[in-house]
């Protein structure tokens, strides 16, 4: 059975080559933006952790600031840490590429990239991968299509929840545009709360 | 004095010496100004809508570079207006040639979102349909890597018969051949009809020989491990390094197998083996496949030995809204690690819905398997790959 690796050792073992790089919080180890790539450096090269398998890398937008996961795994040993950096630059977040310590980083951080516009500094061949080059928008951004008066688009909840998650009469509700390069609604763009998640 | 005989004769020799010339720096390679070929985005060895741009000198791969995104859905910024539910047949379209093991990372990750028991009869059903997806995607697998080799369409149709009453199970079950949407959060839909058993021990009544007879026919092929063997070749570093998993990752030698590593659904209680390959080339990943599929029926086996009674699906609200926090879960589809990540925020939707597509991943080191053989060669790598576009692009 693969068991979560502890992430207070996994701090102990990248905070020991630079210290205060990264931090614990909910078995999650969080690492400064700019030591990314090092410090998993470190916990690849480093015997007793051993996270030699790049499983996952991903991001979230979490409308305050990104956060990029990285889910690495040790073959030998079979443990699994999942690993964070958060990003509050939304006009141009950059981050160390992964690309020098697993080949495996090469796609996904394209992928990343091209649906989140988060780049990878040092990454060999950073293109939009799915989307074609000078596609207007990162389509995965909470804020990509967004209505006026929405916080963001997603289900505001059930129908039987309350009435105003009835579903809409149709004609009702104006139309979403469907590309980014249709004419979109006028109106302002609500803004999220700050809810109240501490910053990295 | 020179007659017109030997004049045409000199000029014959000249062309040949010419055509000869040629020849050998198609082959080799002169170093003069490289060609770009484009594969794809429409073309038989592609498998679906995938462009690969080489560069060639002669025959020879330069460079590699995939161009793709044909296909693209947006598969993950739809699912996050839909309800946990409502998500299940998307995943089908993600990997349509094994829907089963689609549905089921993804239950899994929203079970672990929930907080979901699944009751034994479930997971029992689980591992069958996951296991006869993989019979099935193997073959479509195998057959069509054969076809890349040039065995024109014979063997993909027999490994066809094999699919084919795989398919006709999950058309008696869940009323869909390809895209199932078969698991449920906390289940499965509908439970086994009454003539599945009876269909499906007849299936594994017949395999065996059905095995034998592609082993004979293939195994010493000729031709098959003149195109196939040393080529493609990855070394079990570069593997793990590239992330890569599934055959590909076994056929290098490295046993990498979710079922036994990080076990779910009760692998753990069905006794099956790892194959692994020695040499990480196009003829080991084969090797590979072929060897799982046995390993997939003895699991069946044991599953209709043991299938237990009760309940098919837990008692889980349609209308669920997860507490907020993210799941990471994972299966071994037939093609390597797939899994789902979610993000809740409390909300009806997922916040966040992402798949990790081993298809994909598993592309990463083809540049490196391709660069430095032939164009031929290329085309073999890609279709041991076994790559689905539809997980590609999502």
């Amino acid at each position: 059975m693969t068991t979560r690796y502890d992430a207070t050792a996994a701090m102990e073992i990248v905070n020991a080559g630079t210290p205060g790089a990264s931090c614990v919080d909910g078995g999650v180890l969080f690492l400064e933006p700019e030591s990314v790539a090092d410090s998993i450096r470190t916990l690849r090269d480093s015997e007793e952790s051993d996270l030699v398998f790049l499983s996952n890398l991903t991001a979230v937008d979490h409308e305050r600031h990104f956060e990029v996961v990285y889910h690495l795994q040790s073959l030998d040993r079979n443990h699994i840490l999942q690993v964070k950096a958060r990003l509050t630059d939304r006009e141009d977040p950059v981050l160390p590429s992964l690309t020098g310590v697993y080949h495996g980083a090469h796609l996904q951080e394209r992928e990343v990239y091209d649906l989140f516009g988060i780049r990878f500094e040092g990454h060999p061949d950073l293109r939009r991968m799915f989307l074609w080059d000078g596609f207007p928008g990162y389509p995965l951004r909470k804020d990509f299509l967004q209505m006026p008066g929405q916080i963001r688009a997603g289900l505001p909840g059930f129908p039987h929840e309350s009435e105003e998650n009835a579903w809409p009469v149709p004609g009702s509700v104006p139309q979403r545009p469907m590309h980014p390069n249709d004419p979109q609604p006028e109106g302002d763009v609500v803004v999220a709360e700050d809810d109240g998640e501490a910053e990295a | 004095m020179t007659t017109a005989d030997d004049t045409r004769l000199a000029m014959q020799e000249d062309s040949h010496l010419a055509m000869q010339g040629t020849i050998e720096a198609l082959t080799t390679g002169d170093g003069s100004e490289p060609v770009v070929v484009n594969l794809g985005p429409q073309h038989p060895s592609t498998h679906g809508v995938f462009r690969l741009k080489v560069t060639l000198d002669g025959e020879i791969v330069q460079d590699a570079e995939m161009r793709i995104g044909y296909l693209h859905r947006s598969m993950e910024k739809l699912a996050e207006e839909r309800t946990y539910t409502q998500n299940i047949p998307f995943t089908d379209r993600i990997d349509y040639l094994a829907a089963m093991s689609n549905n089921l990372a993804y239950c899994l990750a929203a079970e672990e979102l929930l907080g979901v028991e699944v009751p034994p009869r479930a997971q029992a059903i689980r591992v069958m349909f996951a296991e006869l997806q993989r019979v099935a995607s193997h073959a479509m697998a195998n057959g069509t890597f054969i076809n890349d080799c040039g065995a024109w369409h014979t063997p993909l149709f027999y490994m066809f018969r094999d699919r084919e009453r795989v398919l006709d199970m999950f058309e008696m079950t869940c009323g869909a051949r390809l895209t199932t949407n078969y698991m449920r959060i906390g289940g499965v839909a509908f439970d086994l009809p009454d003539e599945l058993l009876p269909t499906l021990e007849s299936f594994l009544a017949d395999m065996p020989e059905r095995i034998a007879d592609y082993e004979a026919l293939l195994m010493e092929n000729e031709i098959l491990h003149a195109r196939a063997r040393g080529v493609g070749v990855i070394s079990p570093e570069l593997a793990v390094n590239s992330s890569l998993s599934g055959p590909v990752l076994r056929a290098t030698g490295v046993p990498w197998d979710l079922r036994k590593a990080n076990p779910y659904c009760g692998y753990e209680d069905y006794e099956f083996d790892v194959p692994v390959g020695e040499q990480g080339d196009c003829f080991d990943r084969f090797l590979v496949r072929m060897a799982e599929v046995k390993e997939s029926l003895k699991i069946l086996r044991q599953v209709v030995d043991t299938l237990p009674d009760g309940p098919y699906l837990a008692d889980v609200p349609l209308h669920a809204r997860p507490e907020p926090g993210e799941a990471y879960a994972r299966v071994e589809s037939p093609r390597g690690e797939l899994g789902f990540y979610l993000v809740s925020d409390g909300g009806p939707a997922p916040y966040r819905f992402h798949c990790r597509p081993p298809s994909l991943i598993n592309l990463t080191a083809l540049k490196e398997m391709s660069v430095g053989g032939t164009l031929a060669d290329a085309i073999v790598t890609l279709g041991s790959i076994d790559i689905v576009v539809g997980e590609i692009d999502r």
